[in-house]
């Protein structure tokens, strides 16, 4: 008998795997690269920029990062590196 | 909806994935939207999201990406408002109590 050459995890149809993994959080983060975000962290600072990367840990590289309290700008940071634990959302300000 | 069939912590949050969910954080802050997915460390990605924070307010967040490390709580279908009429009841008595 051949030997299967690839073998699939079980129950794992194609289609809906792709589908879902649009909207999971590595989907998300790859369709909002290069747009304009708003990343706040634990603290409650706001940051919002053009999100340049983000990796496993959540650590962000933002572009153009402003920082923001109020509504207003404290202050322009150009480009930034976020440590990710302390982040606790991003947001696409464009969706 | 059927009665709780034994189910593991991550299958209950596959299934309320497409539905609006509660989520409330470490710090007290809370997240009410659309869980559109999630992952192994249940960082969840959220659709029109109302961000409640009792110092700063509420916001609206069009979509995002929440970090799943301070996640404390998620209640399937909340609206963020449901409270336990016990709880207010006992805060109230409790207030009652130190005035009196």
């Amino acid at each position: 008998m051949a030997k299967e050459e690839e073998v699939r995890p079980n129950g794992t149809p194609d289609d809906d795997q792709v589908e879902s993994d649009a909207k999971d959080p590595s989907g998300f983060l790859s369709e909002i690269i290069g747009a304009p975000v708003t990343v706040k962290l634990n603290s409650g600072i706001i940051y919002k920029g053009d999100l340049q990367s983000v990796d496993g840990y959540m650590n962000i590289a933002l572009e153009r990062c402003r920082e923001i309290s109020d509504g207003r700008l404290v202050r322009n940071w150009g480009d930034a590196f976020v440590r990710g634990n302390n982040v606790t959302y991003i947001c696409a300000d464009s969706a | 909806m059927a009665p709780l069939e034994n189910l593991l912590p991550l299958e209950l949050i596959d299934k309320c994935v497409g539905s609006q969910i509660w989520v409330i954080m470490d710090t007290g802050k809370e997240f009410i939207g659309k869980l559109l997915g999630f992952d192994d460390y249940v960082n969840m990605v959220l659709e029109d999201v109302t961000e409640v924070d009792p110092i700063e307010g509420n916001g609206q967040l069009p979509k995002i990406l929440l970090n799943g490390n301070k996640i404390c709580m998620m209640v399937p279908g909340g609206d963020g408002k449901t409270v336990m009429d016990g709880e207010e009841d006992e805060s109230e008595n409790e207030d009652a109590a130190m005035v009196g």
